[in-house]
């Protein structure tokens, strides 16, 4: 065949135009399929590609004392997190981990790190890492392309264990708390109050963060490149910075207590009885909240966790204590108020008293002799207050108790705060323990039996004699007085147990140890029993573990009260001791700005053979125990105290 | 030499030269926009070097007739044959293969212009047969004129490079003189064996990276981070166009490097998303025009070797458009075939330039003298 043919050229040429117009009507349908028809969609992949939403963290509020210390600020501290989401394989980027930075992470492991996280591609490996790392990281970017350093805010407590009950601690937002609280969880470093004022005033000291859209490149690198203006980048929404909280507390007030304690644990509360500001809020053991808010290896938190000692309970609202004999002036107001007695009421005390076909007996086993009761309180004579709570009867107490707030909380800005027992038939009845016998109504006289209180609850009632009855809602966050109640206890009912009280201090009665001249001191000393056992005995001869719990609680002055107060020694023995010498550096402190002067721990209790004279030694009550009596260190049964 | 100049211009086929020009100056446009700003920023300048070389050169090959160069086509294709055989010796390894030839500070790909003058050889080989007709034997002689700088490149080793010889099979058999319906016929075997050497391959001598496109291409979504995000980038960019663009270096797919190597294998990704479907549908009618433009002088060729310089001309220029293009839009797998004008580099821009001129010359030139 010859090249020279042309016959069938036009032909060809028809068919290779075709050709061409057909393939080209291929290739722009499919751009117009693409460009056209999904733009729209495909330019909302390539925004979603290049715009990264930055979460703009908002600080929380700084915390100080009543006097501007600083009790609670931030610190900067560098996190790093991993996105998966970002080009490339992450298998790289965690042998990378391995190996630049000692880190381990496995695949599952990453996983499960970012099931937490509320991004589904981030993942937070670790927190607080050194600041060297930020350069490491940068410096690597090629090798470890799915790391990135972020930086947060986190908390700091400069005084460390010293404040851990009052002022609580911060952690990470759980989706429980985020669904309670109405906090999306836009950050996986979202950290909310957990405990403390840290929780209760989470409101106030939390801000809100904000929001930016920034533009990154393919390795996810913010860029800002001025030639380029992109839609939807910048700020969205400014981040709201947390505000400031001032708390009633002194820090110095609760440094000296907080001393005084020693080895014993406790707590003690110190408040201004006509605002509700708490003074000092010392519960102890303390813990160290910086503990929380580092990065808390799992053996300190099981060492803490299960510290026999409970560390982390909150005991001046956690606790429930028998008051033992702190009780009496409560019984005392309730007679009076309810014409049951008077001050000329005369009980004999013969060391003992039989009610019911069992034996009550008076901590002084001579007994009293013919008390009234004024000196019944003054030396806190049982068998008065036996008879007296046989005659005022236990639905009186009842009443009473629920206007003085007992066997509630007290409303303090604190979380978790217990309720502690107030006895009455009706209550035993709805716990199912049959009906009330009038023999029960005999330890709850004496503050036992069934009844329990926190000490927060029992420095509520003095801090109300203290104001002359009306109950004021006790408070940590600086804020304006908030009267709960208005009790109407009669000024002639108040006059007399405020004798009463101040005979304790100051006439010679059990709680001399906290006499200071000039300061008309009014307390009531109280002796918990905490196991059967110890009935009778010489507390200081006793094991640590089963001596009696020690109260001291009262107010001062006794004409202007300015404070109220209440100590509690856990094993501490006799109110009079350990606790009311405790009670009494707090009072010099606050009326003459004194500190102890040398050891400034209170010795423990007075060596066996130097026994007060009117010492407060518990007496065997036998009654039957309640299997809650109290939550913390009290055993079965109860004694007077 | 005003007479030679002004005969010239009288001669020249404006149409195909202005749409040739334009190619040029549209791809020195998108290589500075994609390159802007980033550290490659330099090869937008460069790249306008080489559009106004080969402007140059486009006025150069029409101003000599193709019978010309067809003269010098033995010398030219020993010249680069004998260069591909040393290129294990002298060439610089890019990207693993021995493909560039350093001149100072312009490098070379050989491989490049080897397909034009292969396509010059056979032409030469065409006419040296005057008016004999064509048997078996000669058929063999021009597959193996482009069979042996195909095997060369193949050799160093730059496989995408080598199937861009394919086309010029494709010219050899439509100038066979064979029936249309014969030529589908083969078209038809020739995919059943392609299919076949297909299926040896993947089984044997398939790289896994080679493996990984073919089965990206069928389904991004099974690894969007890794072989299968060039894919899915390059789809984001042409989608986002929309039918306007976002603009001349406003690309974001380009500027934030999503897209892979936008400069180059890749631009008709930038294209299509900075000038949007009105600017990626002006890009294709450009080469449509000089497609068809190139397909109408099929018929117009005073001469066997005239036609077949024209045949190759078409059969390569549509082969890198249609893979490159298929590629970027989502509708061929990944390939390293570079877009005729527009993707940046000197070697096939020239190559490019001389194949299309080549063509052009044979329209200009259709009337005996």
């Amino acid at each position: 065949m010859s090249l020279q043919e042309r016959r069938d050229l036009p032909a060809k040429a028809l068919f290779l135009k075709a050709l061409v117009w057909v393939l080209f009507s291929v290739l722009l349908g499919r751009l117009f399929y693409l460009q056209v028809m999904r733009g729209d969609f495909y330019r909302v992949l390539s925004e979603n590609n290049y715009t990264r939403s930055i979460v703009l963290r908002s600080p929380r509020g700084m915390i100080v004392d009543r006097k501007g210390a600083v009790l609670c600020r931030n610190r900067v501290s560098f996190s790093l997190v991993l996105d998966s989401a970002r080009r490339g394989d992450v298998v790289t980027t965690l042998e990378g981990m391995r190996r630049d930075l000692g880190l381990t992470m496995t695949r599952d492991q990453l996983r499960a790190a970012q099931l937490r996280s509320p991004v589904q591609s981030l993942a937070v490996v670790a927190r607080d890492v050194p600041a060297s790392w930020v350069q490491r990281v940068e410096a690597r970017q090629a090798e470890m392309p799915h790391l990135t350093i972020e930086m947060e805010l986190r908390r700091e407590y400069p005084y460390g264990p010293l404040l851990g009950h009052s002022l609580g601690y911060v952690g990470l937002i759980s989706p429980e708390e985020s669904e309670a609280m109405r906090i999306p969880i836009t950050d996986p470093f979202l950290e909310v109050g957990k405990s403390g004022v840290e929780k209760s005033s989470n409101a106030v000291l939390m801000g809100r963060n904000g929001r930016r859209t920034a533009q990154v490149n393919s390795l996810g690198r913010e860029i800002d490149d001025p030639t380029l203006r992109l839609p939807g980048v910048g700020i969205q929404e400014e981040p709201l910075p947390g505000r400031s909280l001032s708390l009633t507390l002194d820090v110095e007030l609760q440094k000296l207590l907080e001393t005084a304690f020693g080895d014993e644990t406790g707590c003690a509360l110190f408040m201004d009885p006509a605002t509700g500001e708490i003074l000092a809020w010392v519960s102890i053991p303390e813990f160290d909240p910086n503990l929380f808010c580092g990065n808390v290896s799992p053996a300190a938190w099981k060492a803490l966790a299960e510290d026999p000692r409970h560390p982390l309970l909150n005991r001046p609202i956690q606790g429930a204590y028998p008051p033992g004999s702190s009780f009496k002036p409560f019984v005392a107001l309730v007679g009076l108020e309810e014409g049951k007695l008077s001050t000329s009421t005369v009980f004999g005390c013969g060391g003992a008293w039989e009610f019911g076909g069992n034996v009550f007996h008076c901590w002084a086993k001579g007994g009293h002799g013919s008390v009234d009761l004024l000196t019944a309180i003054q030396n806190s004579c049982n068998v008065f207050f036996y008879k007296a709570g046989n005659e005022v009867g236990i639905d009186r107490l009842a009443k009473w108790g629920v206007r003085f707030g007992l066997g509630r909380p007290t409303g303090v800005d604190l979380p978790a705060e217990g309720s502690g027992i107030l006895p009455s038939p009706e209550w035993k009845a709805a716990r199912k323990l049959g009906p009330w016998y009038p023999g029960e109504t005999l330890p709850v006289s004496i503050g036992q039996g069934y009844l329990t209180v926190t000490p927060m609850q029992l420095l509520s009632f003095y801090a109300t004699l203290a104001t002359g009855g009306v109950r004021v809602k006790p408070h940590l966050a600086a804020a304006p007085p908030e009267v709960l109640q208005r009790t109407d206890v009669s000024a002639s009912t108040l006059a007399v147990v405020k004798e009463g009280l101040w005979r304790v201090v100051n006439g010679g009665g059990t709680g001399k140890a906290c006499r200071i001249e000039g300061l008309d001191v009014c307390a009531k000393t109280g002796t918990a029993q905490v196991v059967k056992a110890s009935a009778g005995k010489d507390t200081r001869l006793l094991d640590k573990a089963i001596r009696d719990h020690a109260w001291f609680a009262g107010f001062a002055p006794r004409g202007d009260p300015k404070v109220a107060f209440v100590v509690l020694v856990e094993h501490g023995g006799h109110g009079g001791d350990i606790a009311a010498k405790i009670a009494r550096i707090g009072l010099e402190y606050l009326f003459y700005g004194k500190e102890p002067v040398g050891a400034q721990t209170v010795p423990g209790a007075t060596p066996p053979g130097e026994l007060p004279p009117d010492g407060d030694a518990p007496s065997e009550a036998p009654t039957p125990s309640p299997a809650d009596q109290a939550r913390l260190g009290a055993g079965g049964g109860h004694r007077a105290g | 030499m005003r007479d030679r100049a002004a005969g010239f211009f009288r001669l020249l086929d404006w149409p195909g030269f202005l749409t040739v020009l334009a190619l040029i100056t549209y791809g020195v446009v998108m290589v500075q926009s994609a390159t802007h700003g980033t550290r490659l920023a330099a090869l937008g300048d460069r790249q306008l070097l080489y559009g106004s070389l080969a402007a140059v050169v486009l006025l150069a090959a029409l101003a000599v007739s193709y019978e010309v160069w067809i003269d010098y086509s033995a010398f030219l294709y020993g010249l680069v044959v004998l260069t591909l055989l040393a290129m294990p010796l002298i060439g610089h390894s890019v990207a693993g293969s021995r493909s560039w030839l350093s001149l100072g500070p312009a490098g070379l790909q050989p491989s490049e212009m080897a397909k034009v003058f292969a396509a010059l050889a056979c032409a030469g080989y065409i006419k040296d047969m005057a008016a004999r007709s064509l048997e078996r034997r000669d058929v063999a002689i021009l597959f193996a004129i482009a069979a042996l700088p195909m095997a060369l490149t193949a050799a160093q080793p730059d496989f995408g490079t080598a199937t861009t010889f394919l086309p010029l099979f494709g010219a050899i058999l439509y100038l066979s003189g064979a029936p249309l319906g014969r030529i589908v016929k083969w078209a038809g075997l020739a995919a059943v064996g392609v299919a076949v050497l297909f299926a040896l391959g993947w089984f044997t001598f398939f790289k896994p990276y080679q493996k990984d496109r073919i089965l990206t291409f069928l389904d991004p979504s099974i690894d969007p981070k890794g072989a299968g995000y060039q894919v899915v980038q390059a789809r984001i960019a042409v989608g986002s166009g929309q039918v306007t663009g976002k603009g001349l270096r406003s690309g974001t797919q380009n500027r934030l490097n999503f897209l892979p190597a936008p400069h180059t294998d890749f631009i008709f990704g930038v294209v299509a998303e900075e000038t949007g479907f009105l600017g990626s549908a002006l890009l294709l009618s450009l080469y449509l025009g000089l497609l068809l433009r190139l397909a109408g002088t099929l018929e117009l060729a005073k001469d066997p070797e005239g036609r077949f310089l024209v045949a190759a001309a078409f059969f390569t220029l549509l082969y890198h458009i249609l893979i490159n293009v298929g590629m970027v839009i989502g509708l061929l797998p990944t390939t390293g075939i570079p877009l005729p004008f527009l993707s940046y580099g000197g070697s096939a821009l020239l190559a490019m330039t001389l194949f299309a001129a080549l063509g052009i010359n044979v329209r200009m030139r259709r009337f005996s003298v």
